[in-house]
């Protein structure tokens, strides 16, 4: 089949199919690049035939010939170009058997061609070593090194790693007079015994450059060489049937305004597998539906390539536009739904939704009497009412406090008893008065004095080190984890050693008086001051870094003053993407469950959101409203999104980060145990707390009826909320709190106390139905509504009449009282345990 | 070889993953029953590679306080008597093994086992740091809590009977002084992979596992009941089945029942069904009905049970010897801490050779450290991680040997030094586990089941 009868059926397959959004895509055939610039007698360019353009390719020709206007200027190496003289050329694309047809143009410059062409140890050697895994953690770049050769991790000291290699081992590594016997040469080619097995073969461009540069010399790394400054990948997305593949290319740009392609220097991975993988020369391979994305790693800089990928679901396409909607929430989730055919589901029950809306945003069970109320209203108005309602909810309070302090990590195993509370109180405070979020990271940052008095030091308490200030602060307000930058680059990301270094030494003033920080022992007292001068050592250098927040210009090392500010300014600038972003995915997998970004404390640009206008346009939504959380969390319970059904449809089933439906997760374990006191009626007692060493001691903070919400921090003794997995407050991250059901859980809900014992307590409800003489009809509807917030259906209410209808007769005739009353009571405490313990009540839906 | 995933689904070289047999699984639910769902699980387990490593077991001891090498597994008859100490070295049925003369029971079952004599860490010597390392390989930093070794086979295998895969015996260490947490749980691999801790002592009269059964007063009739109307409320949410963690919650359901109503579950943990001359064979402590404990769970299917020889170094004579109050000397030592543990050790080794388990169960007794060279003036050893000795017997491990050598006085290896991650690494070799596998760590970071660098101690199989 020819190209062009090829480009046909294509075409007509994704018009046929809907999978291209523009009909005429299919005439948009191009080279990429588009316009091609060759800077030395080294450099080349690979080319791509595709179906659209740098923004978005639909697919690739494979078979195509490219050819040169002037080979005087470039030639061309099957689909590469490369240079030949100084000049200008244009490249055509031609069908392999239609070959008069131009398909599409490109355009080539040639500079630098009379230049030397030296390798360059920073520009050429370190990326072979890059590529072919040498500096990996796995091997010659562990800490240690690999067989006495270490190498810095993923080449972040290039200087070092150029000292190692022609210096250390008495200089045999590089063999300036017999290159061939260069250890370096002589090891990955196998011709020497090298435990990390055969890396290259003769023919191989790796083992060119290596031995051209100790040919030249082994030059080493010269100051004042261009940098990459950035990566551009080409294309930047694709959208792809399962199965299909692409190729991808990376251009490097660098200080000195130059382009090259360093596609083959290039690590590749994938961010989610079961959608696309890809191979080390950077062909992607379409597995499943859903969007994932290509990672493209080349000297400590990254950059991604979206990949998305239709499910094969049969949805009427107008479905989407007549889809109720209420906010850009709901448009951006339908066009993410719409590239990727997933059917919505349709609004939840109102029964559905009251319990929803309550323990999501107030952490609260609905009464029987609230849930009545809300099914009952007519009015068109009374979700918006609801919303407003909940808002403004003491235990608003209550559960947004405890949420802030799991980020922010009051602990009594790490602070005294009163530092404790008045860190807690401090949160609540924020909360109950609504401060801006980006006010509350700026009172963090910028806290000072007392920390009986002023709450928010405790941080600083928690955290003592310049290096634990810097890491915490970019955890819980970025949510970036800069922590492997402490010793070497962010192999992950694009934060080196350096940016590491000069965020902390912002920090580097801090001081206190008071209190040391041994949790067994003292006031807690402790009085927070920023000293004038002092700086942090970077131990890879000698000598400390100009302070700046990461990739922020420094501030002058010699200034007086707090250097926090410059980070607090920093931290919350309209500007700074990670901040808005970090805080407005927290708030969004508080209600949807599923994170726009997983985990959410882990928010690195290799790790893309499921749906990133949405992201960006939540976070938008937050800097104009001025950091309002509430407005935020009022957008999105208003939205159609968070009131979809959580039962999958058949179009849908498979989708588990889109929200076409609602999913359902266990209830966490404060709001879970609060549940269980709701419904049964007895409340917990909160009398001990337990100490860093496993003892524990008295604590008197927690009056009779505190529910688990409101416990101030994680060291209170609760078997319950331990087994159920609580987040313990160690680390800044949410991944400590484990909503993962075990087998002991369901022990404890089976045989524990939690459910049997409040349930035989003489004020429970079972006791309170005994007392009323309720019926058996009236004992399930009132269980129902308190413990699932619904009707029982016919069925079921029939089904456990069935079962419990007999017994309960024959309890009511008995001549004995007493024994009558134990025997209903034995009933009932079984039926409500039946509810308490079924999925419909541990989960959230 | 198994390869991991972020979501921790395990795949096999076929391409079938573990978690498409937990779907499997968890459709008992909704009408397969417990046989097929057997069944389910064993195609899982034929589809690993190195079927028998799936057979083998682990059973760690943990000496906590950690004993003495100097008076126990590395004497020093030539050394000064202020190293050397009080006792003297016998010989064992081992013609290169000599141990203590406190320890006679080991002396008769020394072909079965090997010493390690060179055991060492780097970390400060406080209980809960060699707690940890010990048991999972690694120094806990960077707030990175790393999973125990039986964690690790909880989450790579899962569970093979009624029973959990990973059990503490009696129940979970408790403080340590050092205020660290004790590497005795699921870590970064999550809470679905804690030990189930027994919370109880096997030597008590009314022993019972706490929540296995339900209270008293809910009989079977009650149960059945509960169960009957917990299927009809929990039947109407069809919607849960396509939330993975709604799955595991049925099927934790469905495992507690199992362990709740399984005669297999129960029997197991029931020791007033072996015949008394073998429980007294273990003697009737914490530690000998522990022991018996974790054989009978072994042979029930447990796959990991990490048995602690003393429950915190504070409240009770342990092997912590320091001499002072409250604090045991090396008296003491001889005459409450060793016989208790030498007879219990040693009916476990021989009960587990006899039934024809020793090739399949790992037993290995590992400590936090050892003890200093010197005694001290109130008669007592102090910390030394510097050099100790473990050692391990069964799970394809050759008997009646020493590997590595300390030095004059037990104060370094002088040969053949083993860190933590060789030992945890020598556990995962022996349980048939590539030290390369990747867990996922907290943030998606991988870690490999030991650190770059480390590997088994190879000479002992």
């Amino acid at each position: 089949m020819s190209a062009s009868l090829r480009l046909f059926s294509w075409c007509c397959f994704y018009l046929l199919t809907g999978m291209l959004a523009v009909p005429h895509a299919c005439a948009e055939w191009r080279i990429l690049p588009e316009s091609i610039e060759l800077g030395g007698p080294r450099e080349s360019q690979r080319l791509l035939m595709i179906s659209g353009n740098a923004e978005l390719s639909t697919g690739q020709l494979g078979e195509v010939t490219f050819r040169s206007s002037d080979p005087g200027i470039v030639r061309i190496e099957g689909n590469r170009v490369l240079p030949v003289q100084d000049g200008n050329a244009t490249i055509t694309a031609h069908d392999a058997e239609q070959p008069e047809q131009v398909l599409a143009k490109a355009t080539v410059r040639v500079t630098g061609t009379a230049g030397p062409g030296e390798i360059s140890f920073v520009r050429d050697v370190q990326p072979v070593l890059s590529k072919l895994g040498c500096n990996s953690g796995a091997c010659h770049g562990a800490l240690a090194g690999k067989g006495g050769f270490r190498l810095s991790l993923l080449g972040y000291d290039p200087k070092l790693d150029h000292f190692t290699l022609t210096r250390e081992a008495r200089g045999r590594r590089i063999d300036l007079g017999d290159v061939g016997r260069s250890l370096l040469l002589t090891k990955p080619l196998g011709l020497v015994p090298h435990k990390g097995g055969v890396r290259f073969d003769q023919d191989s461009e790796a083992c060119r450059i290596l031995s051209q540069w100790i040919l030249q010399g082994a030059v080493e790394p010269r100051d004042g060489e261009p940098r990459v400054t950035r990566l551009e990948v080409l294309p930047h997305a694709v959208r792809l049937r399962p199965g299909t593949g692409h190729d991808l290319l990376v251009l490097a740009h660098d200080s000195a305004g130059g382009v090259r392609d360093v596609t083959r220097w290039t690590k590749f991975s994938a961010t989610h597998e079961p959608i696309a993988t890809v191979d080390d020369g950077g062909r992607l391979t379409v597995v499943g539906p859903g969007e994932g994305a290509i990672v493209a790693w080349y000297d400590s800089k990254i950059i991604l390539a979206r990949v998305s990928s239709a499910y094969p679901y049969e949805v009427p396409p107008d479905l989407y536009a007549q889809a109720p909607r209420v906010n850009f929430i709901d448009e951006l989730v339908l066009r993410q739904l719409e590239n990727l055919r997933l059917r919505p589901s349709p609004r939840a029950s109102d029964e559905v939704l009251v319990r929803r809306a309550f323990l999501d945003t107030i952490g609260t069970l609905p009464t029987a009497e609230e849930t009545r109320a809300f099914v009952d209203e007519t009015s068109p108005e009374k979700w918006d009412r609801l919303v407003e309602h909940l808002l403004e909810r003491p235990e608003f309070v209550d559960y947004w406090a405890y949420r802030w302090s799991d980020v922010l990590l009051v602990n009594g195993r790490v602070l005294r008893p009163d530092a404790v509370r008045a860190y807690y109180q401090w949160i609540r405070e924020q909360v109950a008065t609504n401060v801006p979020w980006d006010e509350l990271a700026r009172r963090v940052v910028l806290a000072r004095g007392s920390s009986h008095e002023q709450g928010a030091t405790n941080f600083y308490a928690i955290h003592q080190t310049p290096e634990d200030m810097s890491e915490n602060i970019s955890q819980a307000f970025l949510g970036l984890s800069i922590g492997c930058a402490k010793c070497h680059n962010h192999p992950l990301e694009k934060w080196t050693n350096n940016q590491y270094y000069a965020m902390a030494n912002l920090f580097a003033r801090v001081r206190a008086k008071g209190w040391g920080g041994d949790p067994r022992n003292g006031d807690g007292l402790r009085v927070l001051y920023v000293e004038e001068t002092g700086d942090l050592i970077q131990p890879s250098l000698g000598k400390p870094q100009r302070p700046a927040p990461l990739d922020a210009p420094p501030l002058d090392i010699e200034a007086a003053g707090d250097r926090r500010e410059a980070l607090a300014d920093w931290l919350t600038a309209v500007d700074n993407p990670y901040f808005s972003r970090a805080i407005a995915n927290r708030v969004w997998k508080n209600f949807l469950g599923i994170g726009l970004v997983e985990d959410v404390d882990d928010l690195r640009l290799s790790n893309p959101a499921s749906n990133e206008p949405l992201l960006t346009a939540l976070s938008e939504f937050l800097v104009a409203e001025k950091y309002n959380l509430k407005s935020l969390m009022r957008e999105i319970l208003r939205s159609e999104t968070y009131r979809r059904d959580s039962q999958p449809l058949a179009e849908n089933r498979e989708d588990t980060r889109y929200y076409s439906r609602y999913y359902p997760r266990r209830l966490s374990a404060e709001v879970l145990h609060d549940a269980f006191c709701q419904v049964t009626r007895i409340p917990s007692k909160f009398t001990q707390t337990e100490n860093v060493d496993g003892s524990t001691s008295a604590t008197s903070f927690y009056p009779e009826g505190t529910r688990a919400i409101q416990l101030y921090d994680s060291a209170v003794v609760s078997s319950f909320l331990q087994v159920f997995g609580r987040n313990e407050r160690a680390i800044t991250c949410e991944c400590e709190r484990s909503n993962e059901p075990t087998v002991v859980q369901v022990l404890q809900i089976s045989n524990g106390e939690i459910v049997n014992q409040k349930l035989r307590e003489p004020d429970s409800c079972v006791s309170q139905h005994l007392k009323n003489g309720d019926t058996l009809e009236q004992v399930i509807e009132q269980a129902f509504l308190t413990a699932l917030s619904r009707q029982p259906s016919s069925s079921e209410r029939e089904r456990l009449l069935d079962e419990l209808r007999e017994p309960f007769a024959q309890a009511l005739a008995s001549s004995e009282s007493e024994a009558s009353l134990e025997q209903r009571r034995i009933l009932l405490e079984d039926l409500y345990w039946s509810i308490l313990s079924s999925r419909e009540f541990l989960f959230q839906h | 070889m198994l390869r991991l995933t972020g979501q921790g689904v395990a795949h096999t070289c076929d391409g079938v993953t573990r978690r498409d047999f937990l779907e499997v699984g968890s459709l008992g639910a909704i009408g397969l029953s417990l046989t097929e769902m057997l069944a389910a699980e064993q195609a899982f387990a034929a589809t690993e590679a190195g079927k028998s490593a799936d057979k083998r077991s682990c059973i760690m001891i943990f000496n906590l306080g950690a004993p003495s090498q100097l008076d126990t597994f590395d004497m020093k008859p030539d050394a000064p008597a202020e190293v050397r100490g009080p006792f003297k070295p016998i010989s064992t049925r081992s013609s290169e093994i000599q141990i203590s003369e406190i320890l006679p029971r080991h002396a008769e079952v020394a072909d079965k086992f090997s010493l390690v004599r060179s055991c060492y860490h780097t970390a400060a010597a406080v209980h809960d740091a060699g707690w940890q390392m010990m048991q999972t390989g690694r120094q806990f930093t960077g707030g990175i809590n790393y999973p125990h070794a039986g964690a690790v086979l909880s989450y790579l295998k899962g569970r093979r009977s009624d029973l959990p895969p990973f059990v503490v015996l009696p129940q979970l260490m408790g403080r340590g002084g050092g205020n660290l947490p004790n590497g005795q749980a699921g870590g970064f691999l999550g809470k679905a992979h804690d030990p189930f801790s027994l919370m109880a002592d096997p030597s008590q009269p009314d022993f019972k596992v706490p929540n296995l059964l339900p209270p008293s007063e809910i009989g079977e009739a009650r149960l059945d009941r509960r169960k009957r109307l917990r299927t009809i409320v929990d039947e109407t949410v069809a919607q849960f089945e396509a939330s993975d963690d709604a799955r595991l919650l049925n099927e934790n359901f469905q495992a507690a029942y199992r362990l709740m109503t399984s005669p297999q579950a129960r029997s197991a943990f029931d020791l007033s069904l072996e015949p008394n001359h073998v429980r007294e064979r273990y003697g009737m402590t914490r530690f000998g009905q522990c022991c018996l404990l974790a054989r009978r769970l072994i042979e029930a299917g447990v796959r990991f049970v990490t048995i602690n020889t003393f429950l915190t170094v504070f409240d009770e004579i342990t092997w912590d010897i320091h001499g002072s109050k409250p604090f045991t000397s090396i008296a003491g030592m001889k005459d409450i801490v060793a016989p208790l543990y030498d007879r219990g050790y040693a009916a476990l080794i021989e009960d587990l050779d006899q039934r024809g388990m020793l090739e399949e169960t790992l037993v290995c007794n590992l400590a936090e450290f050892g003890r200093t060279p010197k005694v001290n003036p109130a008669g007592g050893r102090d910390h030394w991680p510097q050099c100790f000795t473990v050692y391990f017997a069964g799970g394809g491990v050759q008997g009646g040997r020493v590997i590595g050598r300390s030095d004059a006085i037990g104060a370094v290896p002088a040969e053949r030094p083993a860190p933590p991650s060789d030992v945890v690494g020598t556990i995962f070799h022996s349980l048939g586990l590539d030290p390369k596998i990747e867990l996922p760590g907290p943030g998606k970071r991988p870690f490999p089941l030991i650190e770059f660098g480390a590997a088994p101690i190879r000479e002992l199989f």
